[in-house]
């Protein structure tokens, strides 16, 4: 608690670090001889499981997993410390929006040698996420392609269809307002990692690289489009807004208050595990389209990465292939993490055919394989995303106050993100 | 005695005294000093890099380059002032309850002593993350029973707009902090002699105007002690307000200068954050002397 000690802040943040450094362990491979040791610092739930698989059908290479706090409460705290301390693992879980900060810090390795061969069992756009100009730092493992989670039964009885277009999604929205004053179709999407997904759709990329240089366009007329529409389905009050990932929101999906939710593929999970009481009721259609577009966003998904003082960067990669690739790997990650997985082989996985009971017995998985094909791949992360998300959610996060809109939103973070590119030290292009 | 035996005496002194105090200088260089001085240094650099700069960043001398930045950071001094206003007003309000209070404890006419010092104290035994947890969920709009209720007779309130923002922060430190403050005076008035209160009360000066004329002159120390923890932890304000973030969105990721600099840290610009947290120092640290000795002159 930092709270009320005299003490000064400086100390308090440092000397943290401080621990933080001295508590580390981990090592970075071992000797070229012998059996090679892997660690893996991950947190995603069946990791562990996966690992055990790989251990007990390959002697020669032993990975030695470590679970850690989920990146985004610390565990890449944790990441960057231990690099910077000499002590990072050979491989880290790092999700995609996460993964060019990793780059820039200059912690991961290039393994593109090591995956060349298999370069062609993932789509393209998956490989953009780990890494810059064709080359690859990691290997994916999952990704998060955006579908419409709706309610229906309310549709049914509302005789509203479920909308194809961003257009009808908006007739749809002012529909349900009408068959019940109380309700709305969506919640507004206020959190910027899932507000990002809609970008991504709208073809609307935040950043950009051009000649060695960065170039940041979240005020880019196509970011302003995808803006507007959110911020007009606002003002005519045809959307809730409750915080993100809120109690009252989930509170609204249970009592059908709110009857659909645009999201990512853990959207599932987050609807199942909060909206007990509206059980069997909700379906799952494809996200709604910009006009003729026939393409989709992703909010999420996660990599596997070679960091930089891994001693054993190829066995560490084969290893990495294997957990994305291998079908009892791949089906134990959708058993137990409810996963969408990165790799062809692993979207052909049977498990994804599963009828889910808590969906009305609806295969929901068929859906987002489909339209992982479809995810629109001039997207890319950005290498100050942490500053990028934060000077976004505070902007969005006053939408509802009304003193603010999604245009302001994401005027301030193309400035917050401009200068916090300069102030680091990359170059940025006009 | 001569100079010699006196200059022995002390030698022998440090000697004896040195076991009871290394503990605690050690301790104080390695988590308080030598942690400052790190930050201190960091904050004199800037990483630099080259195009894309993938590959990682070199650190290089900087000047005072990260010091402009901070005072030229609208939401850094943005936060110095917020958390400025929340202290002009809650200090002062927590302070005076919590004289009253202690007043009361110690006026001999109160009965059950023992159980209002436990009572005023529990709040403070519950950590601050959990205390905001509890008060978020008296907030939050759509779930608090106390705006259900203001609603239910026809008031509307709403405890996390902008503007109600500082208040209902100020209110949870009120009821964190006060029973903790209550303890750190009634302490004191217990050492006001009773032979004092005695003639005090012979002369006909009694009740509250013996506990203001004459007790709390005499508790004085004790009053700017806990002045100066109020100061010093409001500066310091972060567990509540990123507790609240969940339920008021609109609570800006640089609310306090304290949260301002994590999310400098937590952005990979460790330089700037400790630019930020060095300034923070040595504003608290200004602040505290000023204060001591502004009163230490007002008692003289």
């Amino acid at each position: 608690m930092v709270m009320r000690r005299a003490r000064l802040a400086a100390a308090a943040l440092l000397a943290a670090a401080g621990i933080m450094l001295a508590g580390c362990s981990g090592d970075s491979g071992t000797s070229a001889n012998g059996p090679a040791e892997i660690t893996f610092w991950g947190w995603a739930s069946g990791y562990e499981k996966s690992v055990e698989l790989w251990n007990a059908s390959h002697p020669d290479i032993q990975v030695k997993y470590e679970a850690i706090t989920d990146g985004g409460a610390g565990g890449y705290d944790k990441m960057f410390t231990a690099a910077k301390a000499g002590k990072a693992p050979c491989l880290a879980q790092i999700g995609y929006e996460t993964f060019t900060s990793f780059l820039a810090a200059g912690i991961l390795q290039d393994v593109s040698g090591d995956v060349e061969s298999r370069r062609g069992e993932f789509a393209d756009w998956v490989w953009g996420n780990v890494g810059v100009n064709g080359k690859a730092y990691g290997v994916p493992v999952d990704t998060a392609p955006m579908a419409m989670f709706y309610r229906a039964d309310l549709f049914e009885a509302a005789h509203i269809a479920p909308p194809k277009t961003w257009e009808e999604f908006a007739a749809a929205a002012a529909k349900v307002k009408t068959a019940d004053p109380s309700a709305r179709i969506m919640n507004l999407p206020t959190d910027p990692y899932l507000y990002a997904g809609f970008a991504w759709q709208g073809g609307a990329p935040w950043f950009g690289v051009k000649d060695d240089a960065w170039s940041v366009s979240l005020d880019s007329p196509a970011n302003t489009k995808v803006a507007r529409y959110w911020q007009g389905l606002f003002d005519q009050q045809l959307v809730t807004s409750y915080p993100s990932f809120d109690a009252a929101l989930y509170s609204a999906w249970s009592k059908g208050k709110v009857w659909a939710e645009v999201g990512p593929v853990w959207s599932a999970s987050l609807i199942r595990d909060n909206a007990a009481d509206s059980a069997g009721k909700w379906a799952v259609a494809p996200m709604p389209r910009w006009g003729t577009t026939d393409s989709v966003g992703n909010s999420g998904g996660s990599a596997t990465a070679v960091m930089k003082d891994c001693a054993r960067p190829k066995e560490a990669a084969e290893f990495a292939l294997w957990m994305s690739t291998d079908t009892d790997s791949v089906s134990n990650l959708i058993a137990s993490a409810a996963i969408l997985p990165a790799s062809k082989s692993g979207l052909a996985n049977t498990a994804l055919d599963a009828p889910q009971s808590y969906f009305g017995d609806r295969p929901i998985y068929q859906t987002f394989r489909q339209e992982a094909a479809k995810v629109n791949s001039s997207w890319r992360w950005g290498p100050v995303m942490s500053t990028t998300a934060t000077a976004l959610g505070d902007g969005l996060g006053k939408v509802h106050t009304k003193k603010a809109t999604f245009e302001d939103a994401l005027g301030d973070a193309q400035k917050g993100t401009d200068s916090a590119l300069r102030s680091q030290g990359f170059s940025v292009s006009e | 005695m001569s100079a010699v035996t006196i200059r022995r005496r002390r030698i022998r002194e440090l000697r004896r005294a040195a076991p009871f105090v290394l503990p605690f200088l050690l301790l104080f260089v390695i988590v308080y000093l030598v942690p400052t001085g790190y930050s201190v240094g960091q904050s004199f650099f800037a990483v630099q890099r080259s195009g894309l700069g993938l590959g990682g960043a070199e650190t290089a001398f900087a000047g005072f380059d990260n010091y402009v930045r901070v005072f030229q950071d609208g939401d850094f001094l943005a936060s110095l002032g917020r958390v400025a206003f929340v202290g002009v007003i809650q200090v002062p309000v927590m302070l005076g309850i919590a004289l009253v209070l202690a007043l009361l404890i110690d006026s001999t006419a109160s009965k059950g002593r023992g159980f209002f010092r436990i009572a005023y104290f529990v709040p403070y035994g519950l950590p601050g993350v959990i205390a905001g947890l509890v008060w978020s969920f008296l907030y939050a709009p759509t779930l608090s029973p106390l705006t259900r209720g203001f609603a239910s007779i026809g008031i509307d309130v709403s405890f996390v707009t902008d503007s109600a923002l500082p208040f209902s922060i100020a209110n949870i430190l009120t009821w964190a902090w006060t029973g903790y403050n209550t303890i750190l005076i009634y302490a004191a008035l217990q050492a006001v002699p009773e032979e004092t209160m005695e003639a005090a009360a012979l002369d006909g000066c009694s009740g509250w105007k013996a506990a203001l004329l004459i007790k709390v002159p005499q508790i004085r120390p004790a009053l700017l002690l806990t002045l100066v923890f109020s100061i010093i932890g409001t500066f310091q304000l972060y567990n509540e307000p990123v507790t609240m973030k969940s339920v008021a969105p609109n609570l800006s990721s640089t609310y306090t200068p304290i949260m301002a600099a994590l999310r400098s840290l937590s952005a990979n610009d460790f330089n700037y954050a400790a630019a930020q947290s060095v300034v923070l120092g040595a504003l608290i640290c200004v602040l505290s002397v000023f204060v001591f000795r502004a009163s230490a002159r007002s008692v003289d």
